[in-house]
């Protein structure tokens, strides 16, 4: 009855329908470029698929589900055992830790890859440090792992992906309420598997899906490691048989995949509920250990920290250092303009459409808008490059309408607009994932009480949103500004003439495995992630 | 950029400033201006368009991608910008070609700068430098005339000796279509297989990575485009002249159908909208002026005829090219890569 009232004193009062058109369009959008893939991928393959099969197929997919399997397994580890140690325990220097735990990344994938493999190839320094203490002579006197590797592809991608998880679960473990932990300590239960885990449940999946989304998508370090996944054969086929539609075919299989895992989990955790119903002031205080514990807290957080920043940090300096490195000042200070420019619009409109996106959903329970919204947060799992293509024929349509009404040079194609609507494309999945979890423990009490107060749907959104989902916002937004930074298939293809971003300037040398040259650019990357790293941490840690 | 402004007001400072910046960089074009869809990065592209720049006074945009430009083409139509396609392979050049992308240019010049095989027959495409993927041995483990074929390298006596980059990279692929034409498709999959047979590890990295490999004692035998050993001896790093110190260059089949060339590339875009002018500058790539600096800047052998490779290039001495039209390079290039799938290159 009460429910009753509430539903038909909002629907009487509040222009509902204009959020969920704008929910509509918005979705619309994001999904077109997804479209024009699907499109592309109802050709005619030619036949291709039988050999295919035969061939080169079951190795791309079992060494993809692999690959999955470990960076998923690893940046899990990495991820929640650090989150949870800062979010439940003080120790000298946890402070620091902290947001230096989100420092790798910064730091591009196919960044990291290059450096490791100058770190530990055969003429590495590392090699060559044990052969001369050794007194080995050539590569048949020893074992050692080699980098260019499933395992080094593992052990690097999750070395800068872990963070998607570690911020997503700190911000879940520092929310969750006192009183629970209080009741699991009553009845003797093991506190960071019954209470810790289980709430923080969405804000770990979130994280592991966007690590997987990347993993299945990545081309660059894979390609580096001469790992075999979907996404090279995605590329021989499409570039090599010259056959796009089976190129996007492949592609879209590897959508559904990422799809029917989500809504496999979203089934799992249906009749669960996240609401935090206490106050902020309940959450639980850290822990204050030193000593050994201290200790320990402190070699666990450095691990990831050392394995995903330091070391390929040091290489590149190490390359600037060298004088390897070309210092042209002016064209990396336009390239660094550009990619803090597009990196903060894209940030701030991924999670301006994302929040409307998730409210409107989350409260108005369209079943039609949820399923839309959701699809349209997985451009992650393509390719950047094929959704690149994507998005080129999806804008070249809008083109080809705006030209028909008079814009004859087309409105969309080869201007900076076209390249911040690829990355909401494609990044929209980061900024749907902080959200979501940040919406699932809200309690729907609170947007009741505003309508009862008399407030509409609109003004509840804009008094409530902002405050109570600003640490989600803060989250998703520093994540979605990194990986602006560091995108370069859609940045390559889409930009305008003359166009170039950081990650586009140190492409055009390690094209040619030349990163030396460019590693002073490499490392602008990385530093100017470092600023919004460090103060929106600052800013997650202030109460409200 | 409009579509955001129907559907939400709250997005408007985002329209505007991203609008501001597109309204900026995609100023009204002057006369005097190109642009160019290159496969080449910008930074190898500029000392050849210096010339052009200073004596017509063009302003000449690039936009530099590696895949997916035919895409954009495509996406734009008739509203292109583009002007001119620069690749660095032929298989690449014959798909936009193909695609009816190019335009066919008719020009007195460019036929007499550029010989019969290295364009298209109806002047959709022209050749503008020969890049020749060469055999590359250890000076100190492999004799001198030990490898004279591409063919000897699916000899088991080099079992676990040679290293390659991946099979599916656009030059292996080319090299591989080139044996597919001398051969036909199944003598060039078993060479493939007997070759891959030999690898001394999984493909990996680029052809400069073949060359430290040779280096390091992992390997002794490597297939590279030739320009990477200038690139390797002149490079910053001292590293690299070791690199180029430990290897010579050998070309492959010069008692019969001479060593594989691929090309890099130029076409005019169909919806140009700048034509002539497009083909001044197509004619001045192809002059000596421009092919001379091919050969000095990135070591390539100019396509021009008259023109020389550079001084450095020529210690490697004259050779034999393989005469095969580039064209059937690009047709065999898919049954190349149902090659390279089955024998796991």
């Amino acid at each position: 009855m009460f429910a009753d009232v509430l539903n038909r004193r909002r629907l009487a009062r509040d222009p509902v329908d204009g959020w969920s058109v704008t929910t509509l369009i918005l979705s619309l959008l994001l999904i077109g470029p997804f479209a024009a893939i699907v499109v592309t991928a109802t050709g005619d393959s030619g036949g291709l698929w039988s050999h295919l099969m035969a061939t080169v197929f079951p190795r791309y997919v079992a060494n993809t589900l692999w690959l999955m399997l470990g960076v998923g397994v690893l940046s899990l580890l990495f991820g929640i055992v650090t989150a949870w140690i800062v979010a439940r325990f003080t120790f000298p220097g946890s402070k620091i830790l902290e947001w230096t735990l989100l420092l790798p990344a910064t730091v591009p994938a196919y960044i990291i890859a290059y450096t490791y493999t100058d770190l530990l190839e055969y003429a590495g320094p590392v090699q060559v440090f044990l052969r001369d203490m050794f007194g080995w002579s050539s590569a048949h006197d020893y074992w050692f792992p080699e980098i260019r590797s499933m395992g080094g592809a593992i052990l690097v991608m999750a070395s800068v992906l872990y963070p998607y998880i570690y911020l997503m679960a700190r911000t879940a473990f520092r929310l969750t309420p006192a009183s629970y932990f209080e009741v699991a300590r009553l009845n003797n239960r093991n506190l960071p598997f019954t209470v810790d885990l289980p709430l923080a449940r969405p804000a770990i999946i979130a994280g592991l899906a966007l690590v997987l989304m990347e993993v299945l998508s990545d081309f660059g370090t894979v390609e580096f490691f001469a790992v075999e996944t979907l996404t090279l054969g995605i590329f021989n086929v499409w570039l090599g048989m010259n056959n796009l539609t089976a190129a996007a075919q492949i592609a879209g299989m590897a959508f559904i995949f990422i799809l029917a895992l989500v809504i496999i989990e979203r089934r799992a955790r249906r009749r669960q509920r996240f609401n935090n119903t206490s106050g902020r002031a309940t959450t639980l205080p850290a822990v204050r250990v030193s000593g050994g514990k201290a200790a320990l807290c402190i070699v666990l957080c450095l691990l990831p920290i050392i394995l995903g920043f330091v070391i390929p940090v040091g290489v590149l300096l190490s390359f600037v250092v060298k004088g390897l490195a070309i210092t042209n000042v002016d064209a990396l200070l336009s390239a660094t303009v550009n990619s803090l420019t597009t990196s903060l619009i894209a940030a701030l409109a991924v999670m301006t459409i994302a929040t409307v996106m998730i409210l409107v959903t989350h409260y108005q329970k369209h079943p039609v808008l949820k399923a839309l919204t959701t699809i349209s947060a997985l451009g992650y799992a393509f390719p950047g490059a094929i959704l690149a293509i994507g998005v080129v024929f999806f804008a070249g349509g809008v083109d080809q309408v705006a030209a028909s009404l008079g814009a004859s040079n087309g409105i969309l194609i080869g201007s900076v607009g076209l390249l911040i609507l690829a990355y909401v494309v494609r990044f929209q999945a980061v900024g749907h994932g902080a959200i979501t979890s940040g919406v699932n423990r809200l309690s729907p009490n609170i947007m009741s009480a505003s309508f009862v107060l008399g407030r509409s749907f609109t003004s509840s959104m804009a008094v409530l949103a902002p405050p109570l989902l600003r640490k989600s916002l803060m989250a998703g937004g520093i994540l979605v500004f990194v990986d602006v930074m560091k995108e370069l298939p859609m940045t390559l293809l889409l930009r305008p003439f003359n166009y170039e971003t950081l990650s586009t300037y140190v492409y055009q040398f390690a094209k040619d495995e030349l990163l030396e040259e460019s590693a002073l650019a490499a490392l602008t990357i990385i530093i100017a992630g470092l600023g919004p790293v460090i103060l929106i941490n600052a800013s997650q840690r202030n109460k409200i | 950029m409009r579509m955001f402004e129907n559907c939400k007001e709250r997005l408007n400072p985002i329209v505007l400033t991203a609008g501001l910046i597109a309204g900026v960089l995609s100023a009204p074009v002057q006369s005097k201006e190109l642009n160019i869809y290159s496969h080449r990065q910008a930074f190898l592209l500029n000392p050849l368009l210096e010339g052009f720049k200073k004596q017509t006074g063009t302003k000449i945009n690039i936009v530099f991608a590696s895949k997916g430009l035919i895409q954009r083409l495509i996406a734009e139509g008739p509203r292109s910008p583009a002007d001119i396609i620069l690749t660095v392979d032929i298989a690449r050049l014959q798909q936009y070609a193909n695609k009816g992308l190019f335009t066919s240019v008719s020009s007195p010049t460019l036929k007499a700068n550029i010989p019969a095989h290295l364009r298209n027959p109806n002047g959709l495409w022209y050749g503008l430098s020969k890049r020749v993927r060469v055999v590359a041995v250890s000076k100190d483990r492999v004799g001198k005339d030990e490898i004279k074929r591409l063919e000897d390298l699916a000899d088991p006596r080099w079992k676990g000796k040679i290293c390659t980059r991946k099979g599916s990279h656009v030059y292996n692929r080319a090299l591989l279509a080139s044996l597919v034409a001398a051969h036909g498709e199944a003598t060039a999959e078993k060479w493939a297989r007997g070759m891959v047979a030999n690898l001394a590890r999984k493909p990996q990295g680029n052809d400069r990575a073949q060359a430290k490999a040779i280096s390091q004692g992992i390997c002794d035998i490597a297939i590279m485009n030739h320009y990477y050993y200038f690139q390797m001896k002149k490079n910053k790093n001292p590293a690299q002249h070791k690199w180029a110190e430990s290897i010579r260059i050998v070309f492959t089949n010069q008692g019969d159908r001479g060593n594989h060339v691929n090309i890099s590339g130029i076409g005019l875009a169909k919806h140009s909208k700048n034509k002539k002018l497009a083909i001044t500058l197509m004619e001045y790539l192809s002059s000596k002026q421009a092919q001379s600096l091919y050969a000095e800047v990135n070591y390539e052998y100019p396509a021009n005829a008259a023109v020389d490779a550079s001084r450095e290039v020529k210690i490697l001495g004259e050779f034999r090219a393989d005469q095969l039209p580039i064209a059937t390079i690009a047709k065999l290039a898919p049954t190349a890569q149902r090659i390279i799938d089955r024998v796991g290159w």
